[in-house]
């Protein structure tokens, strides 16, 4: 065994294992009927290699009446196969085997019966020895009205190293060997002969003709370069020939792995054909930042984060008034007659009021639309299958989604109703401030009435208030009052609508982050785990084809 | 050489007959004198008794069956084959039946016919009768012998009744034996078509020779001898079922050319094993030929089954009948044309080519055939590559009319091969009108033409076309050898010792038993030596095929030169051959049983495109259920989302909550106030209102955009699970999204409601009116509130403010008119959407328009047209 035929080998086994990959990659991507047939080929090519490798299977296939058995004998030099003139005539496969030794486990997986293998070891002794490694089936036809319910032609067809074609000139451009066998077979010529059998029947310009045209049939069918004999198995002309070739194929032991590699390669032309490869580097097995961002903000947006952000703002700044507001404009608008109440309603205020947030929740439908645009936008351009994969895998978790991202993002949501102390702080400073307003009011109100009006006598204790001359002091510090409360209520509100922006933002960035971990384990990950998938299924497949 | 002696023998075979049927004649004459009814003949050995002269009374109406159709269209053609030629035939019976009377004694033990053959024609020199003879000759003169019987004899005797017959009706003896002869003789001698119809009359003549002149009007004194037997047998035919008494007889005179039609050959194949001596030691062929004698019988006695199961076509046609069945077919084919199966369902390729099949094969063969069903029979010569359908073609034309060789596949133009007299009418009839005539073949085989060569060893009567294989690479020859097969009359096919175990060859085998047609097989290429095992073997297969009793010639393996088979070999089928030319009635018949066989499997084929249509139509209703369903479903599911709070989630929500915990909710009421506030109500700033008011429209517009798209995935994933056309819709691009403009639609769509609403509100919102003195309200803030409460708001979260929209609209708007303006909304929001999908769906429905429209009355149509068929046969 030369160095070639090792490194062929490795090659054929890093090629199978590349298949064996694709038929694990494959199912719901790739035909199921492709998929099958690739693992029915690592099947018998993991038989195959397992099983003698000095030994060569070589099948003669063709029509009824073609002369196989006739060929058989010729070939084995023994009457083994029945012969006849009634059509079809061979039933069962018949083997000759030229060494014995290690060709029974692979006769057994030829599934050839006992009682029609036969041995040509004690032969070798008549100059045989060339076709020592030989295993010879003499098949049953492919094409009469038997073998539409026996398909042991058609097995043993698929599974023979070599297959020689007897055709013969009545039959050879039958549509039944050729649209069947021959087409379908093209890429084997190494692994193929074609025997123009029963040339005695012709002319010897007509079988030069025949020859003509039968090279040409082959050709328009894809045989590149048919090997075709002209034998007569009765006449025995042409028959060295075939030995001949036989013996070539049969010395070189590698009949069995071109053949294998010739299944290959049509496997791997049928997987490229409905797997079209766009190109090297064509998808990212990652998700780029754009795409994450893209989807995170689409999420955000199924969820409101920046509604609820604002809303929390506009809210805060308007419960804000009710604690850190000059109480003097609240209590007028109190004084204001509530459309609710006349409408009996009141308790809506209340209910209004209750609008206390704290659940935010995802909207089903945008979060799909979120996810589908995300499968969408990643599989421009790929193999509809993939597609299918990739927005199969999107929406693995749609159902749960949804609710996660609601879960999730209420564990944070602001609580509208929410009081910072220190607005409870500015109400009691403004309280403060409305007491100091009545007492000075009322200051003023004593030091007019006696001080100015001479009213009557305050107690002496009390004479301080009376006092005329510290009226404009009372009026500046009431005024002051009033004024010190509309500054602070205009200040803290001030504070508070910054205070709520940075909460705003803190909030939203928050929101953000458990969006995009949602997301990311959620969505990404299983998509992520799908292109992993389809990148492997492409280098796979650049692997069969070696 | 060979041929010749055979020829010869059979001339003498012919004579034989001829003078035997004199001999019967006389002597039934001389009887019938005294006793009509015992007009047994001397010469027929089964014949004779008084008994057995009536029995065939009813034999005669079922033999006469298939004759009188075949006659029945084509009076013209039959006159047109014999005309001019009774002037010279007239002489030679008679010295044929004086000069030769001891071969008679020979001939009639083979069997019972030669007698009967003859026994049409009548007794006496007065009678012209006629000679099977002169046509097997090939002389023009014994083409058509007329007959015209004046005297009283009408001898007719019934040797070859199968006694089967003989038993099937008992009375008809009775009114047969005692029937005037006259009678007899007055329906012998009408010899035309029309006079069958008119044999009222006929009877009431007593001489025949009234009738006899009569008919001769339309139609030429010259009348095969088959054809005026066949008449003979209608008018009896027609008179044993409609005259009680005398008619009976007429019935019987019939009898005879009956048999005549079945055992005409029969002296010709005794004559075989004369030249071809070697071949009487082969007990193969000697059996072969048994049962071929067998099945002459066998099938003339199926036809006559048939043609009794069939009343309808036991008299010759009137025009009519004729007109209404080609109408009727014309209207088939007119359906069948327009038949279109557009999906790619199982069947529907199977379909698409029977409808072509069928198209052809009315055009080619069905048509033109029921115009004229004794023109020249096609004989197609079919069979696999290698076969040597070419070579049996040249051997039988003895000339080099189609290429052989040892490329496969050889013929790739169909060859015609036709005597000359025939040649005008193949060049110019329908028959295979479709098919442009070459002279010679073209070096490069182009489709739709069709050689046709003249030559004068074929008989007349017969033309024999030469088809391309059925089972080689090249595929179109297949079709072109089975549309040929369609046009046939008789089919020969060819197969051989290598391949008579072949898949195809059973296929074809298969479908001519199935299309009824009439078959011969030619097992070609048998080596000598083998001939035996392979003969018993390959007709052991077709008997277990039920194809034991076709007719079957063997031709050995021999050298062929320029084309050519060594003459001998082909002997039996040049023989079969002229028995058809020669015999007009029986090719008749063969031509006849083709035709209806083809009729017949129209009973099958058109139903089955029927029902092929049929499935398209229900599947493509199951597509589009389909479509609707996973359409209907996402309407189901928006109406459900806005209904149940599901749409006020995310966006909507929280912009529900600015709206309404910011207090604007509350400033769209206003207390009516004369004056002061009154013209406040639209100053405010309206962002909050818009941003409600557009996260709404986000939030619907997804929903339904969501919803849409599940639909079409939905209906895709739907027509993948349909085997077949589904597949490849689906393929169809873009049906797995929703169209591109779906989200603009849905926009304008959406933001159209929303406008509606507000239009709901202005109009039909009437206030209460104890409210509408206190508040007043801002519409557009309204119908916002009105849509948040009409999706659902608070029904679907316990904790939440349990419909405070809802509360409030209610309190502003009453509960009559929040109904009112609710339904509407609802309503025009799914006539909105049901509007959008309308526009999705018609995208499936281009898809599936796409693939043609199955028009459903077709099959109805088809169904008719082939019951009308059925009724004008």
């Amino acid at each position: 065994m030369s160095v070639g035929t090792t490194q062929t080998r490795q090659g054929l086994g890093s090629r199978l294992a590349a298949l064996s990959r694709i038929v694990e990659l494959g199912p719901g991507r790739v035909d199921p009927k492709l998929l099958t047939e690739s693992g029915q080929l690592l099947l018998r090519a993991g038989d195959r290699l397992k099983l003698s490798s000095d030994h060569t299977v070589v099948a003669l296939a063709g029509g009824t009446g073609s002369g196989k058995s006739t060929l058989f004998n010729s070939i084995s030099g023994l009457e083994l196969s029945p012969t006849g003139v009634r059509r079809p005539t061979t039933a069962r496969a018949h083997a000759c085997v030229w060494g014995l030794d290690g060709a029974g486990p692979l006769l057994d997986w030829l599934q050839i019966q006992w009682r029609h293998r036969f041995a040509r070891a004690s032969a070798l002794d008549k100059g045989e020895s060339r076709l020592h490694g030989l295993i010879l089936l003499d098949l049953p036809d492919h094409d009469s009205i038997r073998a539409l319910t026996d398909n042991e032609a058609d097995r043993l067809i698929q599974v023979a190293d070599l297959v020689v074609w007897v055709l013969d000139p009545q039959k050879y451009a039958d549509a039944s060997t050729h649209r069947r066998y021959v087409t379908e077979l093209a890429g084997h010529e190494a692994v193929t002969i074609f025997v123009l059998n029963q040339a005695d029947r012709l002319a010897p310009e007509e079988l030069v003709e025949c020859v003509a045209d039968l090279n040409d049939l082959l050709r328009r069918e894809g045989v590149d370069d048919p090997v075709i004999v002209t034998t007569s198995a009765i006449a025995g002309d042409g028959v060295d020939d075939l030995k001949a070739a036989l013996a070539e194929t049969v010395a070189r032991r590698r009949a069995a792995i071109q053949r294998l590699e010739a299944d290959l390669d049509r496997v791997t032309l049928r997987l490229v054909k409905v797997m079209p490869d766009v190109g090297a580097p064509a998808f990212p097995s990652s998700i780029d930042d754009a795409r994450r961002i893209g989807l995170t903000d689409a999420l955000c947006d199924a969820v409101g984060v920046p509604a609820v952000g604002e809303a929390m703002e506009n809210v805060y700044g308007v419960r804000s008034v009710e604690w850190v507001g000059w109480p003097y404009t609240r209590w007028a608008a109190k004084l204001r007659p509530d459309p609710l109440n006349s409408l009996r309603l009141g308790d809506l205020r209340d209910e209004i009021r209750g609008l206390t947030g704290g659940s935010v929740s995802a909207q089903a439908a945008e979060v799909d639309n979120a996810v589908h645009a995300l499968s969408d936008g990643l599989t421009v351009g790929m193999h509809e299958a993939w597609q299918n994969g990739i927005r199969d895998a999107a929406r693995s978790h749609s159902a749960e989604l949804p609710q996660l991202l609601s879960e999730e993002l209420s564990e944070i949501a602001p609580r509208l109703d929410r009081v910072p102390s220190w607005w409870r702080l500015l109400l009691v400073w403004q309280y403060l401030l409305v007491l100091l307003f009545l007492a000075g009011i009322a200051w003023f109100g004593t030091a007019l009435a006696y001080g100015v009006f001479g009213a009557g006598e305050l107690p002496s204790g009390l004479a301080v208030f009376g006092e005329a001359a510290s009226l404009p002091w009372v009026g500046l510090m009431v005024l002051s009052v009033l004024g010190l409360g509309l500054l602070t209520a205009v200040a803290s509100r001030n504070f508070v609508m910054l205070g709520a922006g940075n909460e705003r933002d803190r909030l939203e960035r928050e929101m953000r982050r458990r969006v995009g971990a949602v997301a990311s384990t959620m969505v990404i990950e299983p998509v992520e785990r799908e292109l992993a998938r389809c990148n492997e299924f492409y280098s796979a497949l650049r692997g069969v084809r070696g | 050489m060979p041929v010749d002696d055979a020829f010869e023998a059979f001339r003498r075979a012919a004579e034989a007959a001829i003078s035997s049927v004199n001999e019967v004649a006389a002597a039934a004459q001389a009887r019938n004198d005294t006793a009509p009814p015992s007009t047994g003949t001397p010469a027929a050995p089964t014949g004779g008794p008084a008994s057995s002269t009536g029995k065939p009374a009813v034999p005669t109406g079922k033999a006469a069956a298939p004759t009188g159709k075949s006659v029945a269209p084509t009076g013209g053609a039959a006159a047109k084959g014999s005309t001019g030629r009774p002037a010279a035939s007239t002489g030679d019976p008679a010295s044929g039946s004086t000069g030769k009377p001891a071969p008679g004694e020979d001939v009639s033990d083979t069997g019972a016919s030669p007698a009967e053959g003859g026994a049409a024609g009548s007794p006496t020199g007065k009678t012209i009768a006629g000679s099977p003879k002169g046509k097997n000759a090939g002389s023009p003169e014994g083409k058509g012998v007329p007959s015209t019987s004046d005297g009283p004899s009408g001898a007719f005797r019934d040797g070859g009744v199968p006694p089967l017959r003989a038993n099937t009706r008992e009375e008809k003896p009775e009114k047969g034996s005692k029937g005037a002869p006259k009678e007899a003789e007055a329906v012998t001698g009408v010899t035309g078509t029309a006079a069958a119809a008119r044999s009222a009359k006929a009877e009431d003549d007593p001489l025949g020779a009234g009738a006899g002149a009569e008919a001769p009007a339309g139609i030429p004194a010259g009348v095969p001898l088959e054809n005026s037997g066949a008449e003979a047998r209608e008018g009896a035919k027609t008179d044993a079922e409609g005259d009680a008494d005398g008619d009976a007889l007429g019935s019987v005179s019939g009898a005879s050319p009956g048999e005549g039609a079945g055992s005409d050959m029969a002296p010709a194949r005794d004559t075989r094993p004369d030249p071809l001596s070697e071949r009487g030691q082969d007990p193969d062929e000697i059996a072969l030929l048994e049962e071929d004698d067998q099945d002459e019988d066998d099938e003339s006695e199926g036809w006559g089954e048939a043609a009794r199961a069939d009343r309808v076509r036991e008299l010759p046609l009137p025009e009519a009948v004729s007109e209404a069945l080609a109408n009727a077919l014309t209207a088939l084919r007119n359906t069948v044309t327009d038949l279109h199966f557009g999906l790619d369902l199982p069947g529907a390729e199977e379909a698409r080519r029977a409808q072509s099949e069928i198209l052809a094969q009315l055009d080619d063969y069905v048509i033109p055939r029921i115009h004229m069903s004794t023109a020249p029979a096609l004989v197609v010569i079919a069979g696999s590559t290698g076969a040597g359908k070419s070579t049996l073609l040249n051997t039988l034309a003895n000339a080099k009319v189609s290429a052989t060789g040892v490329r496969r596949p050889t013929t790739g133009t169909p060859v015609l091969a036709c005597h000359p007299d025939d040649y005008e009418w193949f060049a110019e009839g329908d028959l295979l009108g479709s098919l442009r005539r070459r002279e010679a073949p073209a070096p490069k085989a182009e489709p739709g033409s069709l050689v046709l060569v003249s030559t004068e060893r074929l008989p007349t009567g017969v033309a024999l076309l030469d088809t391309p294989d059925i089972d080689s690479v090249v595929e179109e020859h297949h079709e072109i050898a089975h549309r040929m097969l369609d046009a046939a009359d008789l089919w020969i096919f060819v197969t051989t010792a290598a391949r008579y175990a072949d898949a195809p060859a059973w296929r074809l085998l298969r479908l001519a038993k199935e299309r009824g047609a009439r078959l011969a097989i030619v097992l070609s290429r048998v080596p000598t030596k083998s001939r035996d095992v392979i003969t018993k073997h390959f007709v052991r297969m077709l008997t277990e095929y039920g194809l034991g009793e076709v007719e079957r010639f063997v031709v050995n393996e021999s050298k062929v030169t320029d084309g050519m088979l060594p003459d001998h070999e082909v002997t039996d089928l040049r023989m079969w051959l002229t028995e058809l030319s020669v015999d007009d009635q029986r090719r008749a018949q063969a031509v006849q049983a083709t035709l209806s066989g083809a009729l017949d499997s129209f009973r099958v084929r058109i139903p089955a495109l029927a029902r092929q249509l049929e499935a398209q139509v229900v599947f493509r209703s199951e597509l589009r259920s389909d479509v609707d369903t996973a359409y209907a479903t996402a309407l189901t599911e928006i109406e459900e989302a806005t209904r149940n709070g599901a749409l006020l989630h995310g966006e909507v929500l929280a912009r529900w909550q600015d709206f309404a915990g910011s207090g604007d909710l509350m400033r769209t009421l206003h207390l009516r106030r004369p004056g002061r506030f009154a013209g406040k109500a639209g100053q405010q700033a309206p962002e909050r209102l818009s941003a409600l008011k557009s996260a709404l429209r986000a939030g619907l517009e997804s929903v339904i955009v969501s919803a849409a798209q599940r639909a079409a995935e939905e209906t895709v994933t739907r027509w993948l699970h349909r085997s077949g056309a589904g597949e490849s819709l689906a393929a169809t691009a873009g049906l797995g999204h929703v169209s591109d403009e779906l989200s603009r639609r849905t926009g304008k769509a959406v933001g159209g409601w929303q406008e509606h609403i507000i239009e709901l509100i202005r109009t039909e919102g009437v206030t209460k009116r104890a409210v509408a003195r206190l508040v007043s309200f801002d519409v557009e803030s309204l119908a916002l509130i009105f849509a948040v409460g009409l999706f659902g708001y608070g029904s679907a979260e316990a904790e939440s403010t349990g419909g405070l929209p809802q509360r409030l609209v209610h309190a502003l708007l009453g509960a009559e008119s929040l109904r009112t303006i609710g339904a509407k909304a609802r309503s025009d929001l799914r006539a909105r959407i049901a509007t959008l999908f309308d526009d999705e769906t018609s995208r499936y429905i281009r898809a599936l328009d796409g693939a043609g429209i199955p028009d459903e009355s077709i099959a109805t149509r088809l169904y008719q047209a082939t019951y009308n068929l059925e009724v004008a046969r």
